[in-house]
């Protein structure tokens, strides 16, 4: 609970974040404002080679959560995904800068 | 511009993961005196919700004329906030996720960290910095100075990510270099003032209600 208390408004703010992103995503996709044709690099190959060139190119594995079909949910979860990681490396990355900071100093 | 697999030739594709895990090597020693501080842990779960900002608008594509679609990358805007080094972090975290989603290659994701890490971060970054020091012969106010170099800036480097996207390809022997460059170029420029918008927009709004999360303003001296 004190952890919770301690970050009260960075949590609050990372709610209000996801709340207002699948907002914009969800109406972006309904009133049609968001587009589903290819992007720069997807137009360039499709005119090149055609659409089924393009879908069965060779990868060596197949994406863990590619069988998410449903817009919506990958984009929910690809949030709090991308918050999960990018908190957790960027709180190891601080952590062992300040452990270098201390040990310096002790040596100094 | 997220490379798929299968498109690119082995060597360029180890030339490029070569730079992307040197360069991030190296900018976790250069990412600055800002994850010394004291205080640095109020800044983490803000860097979370950067991330998923960037996750949630390189999701969504927004309509460009000619039947083709853009979204945001980020990298210059990962980079003003955070700073040159961390953007190739920040972007290469978010391309791995999108990877798991079939959003760009496995194989390919040190090209694409370094299409839109380096090039749409450090390099990006420079160019905000040198447009804001012919900005600051202007009398324009500081935040006024920082967007349009954002705006600008950020644009001309998707282009450039684009065009060096279409080397790529081109020397992978996918496309022929006279059709791959010029088409990459030409969807971007017309993609990239998204791009651009989106990236001083933000900017702008953090720049007026929490200035100091813009951690790289004394760099970039905005005056």
């Amino acid at each position: 609970m004190g952890v919770i208390k301690k970050n009260k408004w960075p949590l609050i703010t990372i709610l209000i974040v996801i709340v207002t992103l699948m907002f914009v995503i969800a109406v972006g996709f309904t009133i049609g404002f968001l587009s589903e044709d290819p992007d720069g690099l997807e137009r360039v190959l499709i005119d090149y080679y055609g659409e089924e060139w393009l879908e069965n190119l060779f990868s060596p594995w197949v994406p863990f959560l590619s069988w998410l079909s449903n817009d919506y949910v990958a984009g929910i979860i690809g949030i709090v995904l991308s918050i999960v990681v990018l908190t957790g490396t960027f709180y190891l990355i601080t952590r062992l800068k300040k452990k270098k900071v201390k040990q310096s100093g002790l040596i100094q | 511009m997220h490379l798929p697999d299968g498109l690119l030739d082995p060597i360029t594709i180890i030339v490029l993961w070569i730079i992307t895990i040197a360069t991030m090597i190296f900018g976790y020693f250069r990412m600055g005196k800002m994850f010394e501080k004291e205080d640095t842990e109020k800044l983490i779960p803000y860097i979370g919700v950067l991330a998923a900002i960037i996750f949630a608008f390189q999701f969504v594509n927004y309509p460009v004329p000619g039947g083709t679609s853009g979204h945001l990358v980020g990298g210059t805007l990962v980079a003003i906030i955070l700073g040159p080094w961390a953007s190739v972090i920040v972007l290469f975290l978010i391309l791995v996720i999108q990877s798991l989603f079939g959003d760009g290659g496995i194989t390919v994701l040190g090209v694409n960290a370094f299409n839109m890490g380096i090039i749409g971060g450090i390099v990006g970054f420079y160019l905000v910095m040198l447009f804001v020091r012919l900005l600051n012969h202007t009398s324009m106010k500081k935040e006024y100075k920082l967007t349009i170099a954002t705006a600008i800036g950020s644009y001309i480097a998707i282009v450039l990510a684009s065009f060096i996207c279409g080397i790529e390809i081109a020397i992978s022997g996918t496309i022929p270099f006279e059709i791959a460059v010029p088409a990459m170029v030409f969807w971007h420029i017309l993609i990239g003032i998204g791009e651009g918008i989106i990236s001083a927009l933000i900017v702008f709004y953090i720049y007026k209600t929490k200035p100091e999360f813009i951690t790289t303003e004394s760099m970039l001296k905005v005056k």
